[in-house]
């Protein structure tokens, strides 16, 4: 797992001042079979979907029916990203969260069913886990036999997911750790037969000091696991939310995922990979409800004219389009760097996540907007767009959270090249000249001379603006390190600014 | 039992149409195909067939490479072979297509020929009925229930006022209704095995056309509907609408 630290990443470059345009220039495509199958699977979900799902009833009856988890499961969409060796389609980062973007198009409860199931839920048995332990469970997980969940946040350990209670004591006698609390906000918590739990176990260092440290296991629910009520939510009702709680729950120790004090790194490993799916269902719940708008502002008359003729209407209707251009974008681009595999894509994951689902967030509130009075009528869809929406900022690490993790990260990088250089360090104003000339003609070559050299005509203005503001995001990142040191730590308005200029660079 | 069902690809039901610039044909660069949706039906009427005999269920298809992708549809429902008729583009006259799909279906010696009553595109309703005169077996059209016993078919069909029960002895052609069955999404599984299934290359040449489009047009367009009122005090205007300028009752 060390290896991974070194992996490269497009984001992490920029904020040093490479840019290593071959990652993400030009624009990836899909392969040509890969693709016509995924157009099976989209044609078959939007067939199912016509016919069996009702976004609103299941909203107002706060579940997805059984009839319809059984119908998905036997259409294999409990299964997409589990490797044919172990029952399931094996389909690609990109084919997948192209499933969640059409899911995310009809229901995001029905979304979250699936990607906390496949995102998260049995994710860290797929990254980390051992071939006797996928052969047990991912045949099973693969047909939807198992509905699986990720239990991570408790009632006092939300975004601070390392100050989790939940504890595990090894019993060595039965071979079997016994695990005891509460989890809290668990999707799938109700539904779920799989449980992928962090808790603390006491582990001895090499010196001999004791120390508490994260272990994940695999739980299943006939081991004892229970699951409180369905919460009461203002959106995606549907979706199954609960406590889950582990009562001297024992579980034998080959379930363990990964080494035994190394399950924080698993925990962040399964978000990092999971992230991107929530901008996919985000993109697809923005482009029907852009088409929902349209419907709207064509027919809608008012000033005896369609609202469509209007340019405040029309300047809505564009950003909209706009916001799904980009974060459709860098949500792709994102899962061709998962599918490459051997690239660090942490940043744009997470980049993704935050743009795409801050978009969704601002587009339903327009499109509600725009629809007016109907808007805020449960007769009509808009309202269950936006309580359905709000959710997505918060999860998965709360955008705000996601942000100081992208600029610490992509800061991290430079901070540990220029500790390197060393004493340039210890005289801030000496050396931040010395440096920000190393800087500036050490971006503008690698910018300008060698890097991007075929973009359409039209987008010349773009790419010089593009590798302006990369230099500057570089020139400031080092400046900023200058000035600041380690307490950067604290400077949260400037971390969140960096990132989003990194966002708006991706 | 040896099956085979002869699909067509059409554009999908909600694409708008644009004609092309020739007039006579039209413009397929924006337009999103489908397979024909009384072609689902033969497709899941086959694979009941399949399931309950064990046996292969052949899709045959004639038109250019775009096709295939509806071919892979039926595959991935469950169909074990194909064999595409390739040609540059689809002809309008059904006497061509069903000559070359003549041609082939004689290779196959197929016990159950299963066909949509038409293509939605065209709207021929042509080619069951030509298949027939051309293999010189019966042809039932227009099921809406269907029933293989041994050699012994017995197909329903709706008619007038009733529904019409007609008895053949295989080998036959069926041409399917809505309501003879519910066609099924294809799952992954089948989307999968689909992948694997490769999907024979014919070239056959065509017979001469006897048909041509003189031109395309859009229909009229409708005038804009209007809203009266509503309620019972809205009856009075309507009828003097209906009379003075609609002119459809007097
Ligand atoms: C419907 C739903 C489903 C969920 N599903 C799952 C699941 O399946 N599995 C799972 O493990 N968890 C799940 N969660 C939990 C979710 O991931 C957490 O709610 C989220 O991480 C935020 O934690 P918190 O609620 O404790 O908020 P807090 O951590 O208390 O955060 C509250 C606010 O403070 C901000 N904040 C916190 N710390 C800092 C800081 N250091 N600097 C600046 N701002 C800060 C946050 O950004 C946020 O705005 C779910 C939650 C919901 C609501």
């Amino acid at each position: 797992m060390k290896k991974s630290e070194t992996l490269p990443s497009f984001s992490k470059s920029l904020f040093s001042g490479y840019l290593v345009d071959e990652m993400v220039f030009p624009y990836p495509e899909q392969d040509k079979e890969e693709k016509e199958n995924l157009d099976l699977i989209l044609e078959t979900f939007r067939k199912f979907a016509e016919d069996n799902i009702d976004s609103s009833k299941f909203d107002e009856i706060c579940e997805v029916p059984t009839t319809v988890i059984d119908d998905l499961k036997e259409l294999g969409f409990f299964g997409l990203v589990i490797p044919e060796e172990y029952g399931g389609f094996g389909i690609t980062s990109t084919s997948y969260v192209r499933v969640l973007e059409e899911v995310g198009k009809v229901d995001g409860s029905i979304a979250l069913l699936i990607g906390a199931h496949q995102s998260i839920g049995l994710k860290g048995l797929l990254l980390f886990g051992t071939k006797e332990q996928k052969e047990k469970y991912l045949p099973k997980l693969a047909t939807g036999e198992m509905i699986a969940a990720y239990c991570l946040t408790e009632p006092s350990a939300g975004s601070d997911a390392g100050g989790i209670k939940t504890r595990v004591v090894r019993d060595k006698k039965k071979g079997v750790y016994i695990l005891n609390g509460t989890k809290m906000w668990i999707t799938n918590g109700g539904i779920a037969d799989f449980f992928t739990v962090f808790a603390k176990e006491e582990i001895e260092m090499p010196d001999g000091e004791k120390k508490d440290k994260i272990t994940a296991l695999m739980v299943t629910r006939d081991m004892g696991v229970a699951s409180s009520k369905q919460e009461k939510k203002l959106g995606i009702r549907a979706s199954s939310t609960t406590e889950v709680i582990f009562d001297n729950v024992e579980v034998p120790f080959e379930n363990i995922i990964g080494e035994r004090g190394k399950g924080f790194k698993v925990a962040m490993e399964v978000l990092n990979s999971g992230r991107v799916g929530l901008a996919g269902g985000s993109v697809g719940g923005s482009k029907t409800m852009l088409k929902q708008a349209i419907t709207h502002v064509k027919e809608r008359q008012q000033f005896n004219r369609p609202l469509i003729e209007f340019e405040a209407i029309k300047d809505k209707i564009s950003q909209i389009a706009i916001n799904i251009y980009a974060a459709e974008s860098m949500t792709y681009l994102t899962t061709a760097l998962i599918d490459s595999g051997k690239v660090d894509y942490s940043l744009e994951s997470a980049m993704s996540k935050t743009y795409a689902t801050d978009r969704l967030w601002e587009n339903a509130n327009e499109v509600l907007q725009m629809a007016g009075g109907i808007g805020y009528s449960q007769e009509y869809p808009y309202e269950q767009w936006v309580r359905d929406s709000r959710i997505n900022s918060i999860f998965e690490g709360t955008n705000e959270i996601l942000r100081l993790f992208v600029a610490l990260s992509g800061i991290q990088e430079r901070g540990e090249y220029l500790k390197k250089i060393g004493k340039a360090l210890k005289d801030p104003i000496k050396g931040f000249g010395v440096l920000s000339d190393y800087a500036v003609s050490y971006v503008k070559d690698r910018l300008t001379k060698e890097r991007i050299q075929d973009v359409h005509s039209s987008l010349t203005e773009s790419k010089a603006l593009f590798e302006n503001w990369a230099k500057n995001l570089h020139i400031t990142t080092e400046r900023v390190l200058m000035k600041y040191g380690k307490s950067i730590i604290q400077k949260q308005i400037i971390q969140t600014r960096l990132a989003d200029a990194m966002i708006y660079l991706y | 039992m040896n099956i085979a069902v002869c699909v067509k690809q059409v554009p999908d039901t909600e694409a708008r149409i644009k004609i092309g610039e020739d007039k006579k044909s039209i413009d397929e660069s924006e337009i999103n195909f489908i397979l024909n949706p009384y072609d689902e039906l033969a497709v899941e009427e086959a694979l009941k067939l399949k399931e309950a005999h064990e046996s292969d269920v052949t899709i045959i298809s004639l038109g250019p490479d775009r096709i295939t992708s509806s071919m892979r549809s039926a595959l991935a429902m469950g169909a074990t072979k194909a064999i595409h008729i390739k040609i540059d583009s689809t002809p309008v006259d059904p006497m061509i297509t069903a000559t070359a799909l003549a041609q082939v279906l004689k290779e196959g010696n197929y016990d159950v020929i299963l066909l949509g009553k038409q293509a939605i595109d065209d709207d021929n309703a042509q080619i069951g009925p030509i298949l027939s005169e051309l293999l010189d077996i019966p042809a039932i059209n227009v099921i809406t229930k269907l029933d293989i016993q041994g050699d012994v078919v017995i197909a329903e069909r709706q008619i007038e006022g009733g529904v019409e029960k007609t008895e053949a002895k295989l080998p036959v052609i069926l041409t399917t209704q809505r309501g003879l069955n519910e066609p099924r999404y294809a799952s992954l599984k089948g989307i999968m095995a689909a992948k694997k299934i490769q999907i024979e290359e014919k070239n056959i040449s065509l017979t001469d056309n006897k048909i041509e489009i003189v031109e395309i047009n859009n229909p009229p367009q409708k005038p804009e509907g209007k809203i009266v009122g509503e309620g019972a005090e809205a009856v009075p205007e309507l009828i003097r609408l209906l009379k003075e300028e609609a002119k459809v009752i007097s």
